[in-house]
């Protein structure tokens, strides 16, 4: 954590915090919104759907790192995988999709599951 | 053990053109209509006079100031903090100086303060009536139908929940009603608003909620019942605690330890 010190003289900018983490929850949601509709077409069941779930949108988030945080991040001098230049913290980075999502995932699953598979 | 037969239940494939399109439809476009109601209803900011204006501009002064002293030079905080706290000791921002200590107004009696609470009745009836319409709405036309199956198994507990209005004792708890259908948009839908209409939408009931319980800043500072020249006086004393510093002092250190090869 960096001291109020540093903080005063590199400040963060509160706004593009806000910014940031918002454009990553909208990705989430509708990434979630669309595996829902491929696990219900796949007809997938039970844990099945839920491991799809849970791989993918895992899979989005190192997909968003890789693309979008990695270019900038890694020539600033930051350690592989460390979000800190863009994002608070790093368990809302990589773990808060999987919780921003599922509501999304869980509607759009039983929608296109039920339609499919009727 | 015997394993358990899968149910299976035969139903009219148009239980999905009239009860599942028309809820999600319904579902969606009430979160429209509640966005662009939230967004219509929102009254402008009132106008308010130079006195009070200034009242409150100088309390942001003092704690724009006090946030960012960092930045300012010695003399020139010394300079500033010197000017305000004299400034808020003798009252002379103040909306009408003759109130000094008298007890503040009742907030019921303020009009102005009735307006801010009328806001806050409008937006819980922008939640509660379409809620309670659609509710009725379904329990009137749609309540005893079995519509869909859930991809993932449950514990019988959710069978009151999912299967409200279907009283059969030996169905999986998996089949669902329409209300629960009707449960499921709310909690998911808030992607598809996202979508729809950006994602400061006012679409959805629960992401507002979520905001109430965030922190309320400056809404409540300049709140109706609250003392300005009690506010005045405390940030008089924040400011005369401040220990100065500025981000430049040793500023030529921390350059060239930065160049250093």
């Amino acid at each position: 954590m960096p001291s109020e010190k540093e903080l005063q003289i590199s400040p963060i900018v509160q706004e593009s915090v806000v910014h940031n983490s918002r454009t990553l929850y909208n990705l989430q949601t509708l990434a979630a919104s669309l595996f829902g509709v491929s696990a219900g077409i796949l007809g997938l069941e039970s844990y099945s759907g839920f491991v799809f779930y849970l791989v993918f949108s895992l899979l989005t988030t190192v997909l968003f790192y890789a693309l979008r945080v990695a270019p900038a991040s890694l020539a600033s001098g930051k350690p592989a995988l460390d979000t800190s230049r863009y994002f608070r913290g790093s368990y809302e980075f990589w773990a808060g999709g999987l919780m921003n999502g599922l509501a999304g995932f869980i509607l759009t699953w039983t929608l296109f599951y039920g339609l499919v598979r009727a | 053990m015997a394993q358990v037969p899968v149910q299976t239940i035969h139903r009219d494939p148009q239980l999905f053109y009239w009860i599942l399109f028309p809820i999600t439809i319904v579902m969606i476009l009430t979160g429209v209509l509640r966005h662009y109601a939230t967004v219509l209803m929102a009254s402008a900011p009132k106008k308010q006079d130079r006195k009070t204006l200034r009242e409150q501009r100088a309390l942001l002064h003092g704690i724009n100031v006090r946030s960012n002293y960092h930045v300012l030079s010695k003399s020139s905080f010394s300079a500033r903090r010197d000017a305000l706290i004299t400034a808020y000791e003798t009252g002379s921002y103040l909306k009408d100086p003759d109130n000094r200590g008298q007890p503040p107004p009742n907030p019921m009696s303020d009009p102005s303060a009735m307006e801010g609470m009328m806001g806050m009745m409008k937006n819980q009836m922008a939640m509660i009536i379409p809620n309670t319409l659609i509710m009725s709405w379904i329990n009137a036309f749609f309540s005893g139908y079995v519509i869909m199956k859930l991809p993932f198994p449950l514990t019988i507990k959710f069978k009151s929940m999912l299967q409200a209005g279907v009283a059969t004792r030996d169905m999986d708890p998996r089949w669902m009603s329409s209300i629960s259908w009707y449960f499921l948009c709310i909690f998911g839908l808030q992607s598809v608003f996202n979508f729809l209409l950006g994602s400061e939408n006012a679409a959805n009931q629960m992401a507002q909620q979520m905001t109430q319980m965030g922190p309320q800043g400056a809404g409540q500072m300049f709140g109706p019942g609250v003392d300005p020249n009690k506010q005045f006086l405390a940030e008089a004393e924040n400011l005369a605690v401040i220990e100065h510093y500025s981000v430049l002092d040793g500023v030529e250190q921390r350059l060239l330890e930065g160049i250093k090869v």
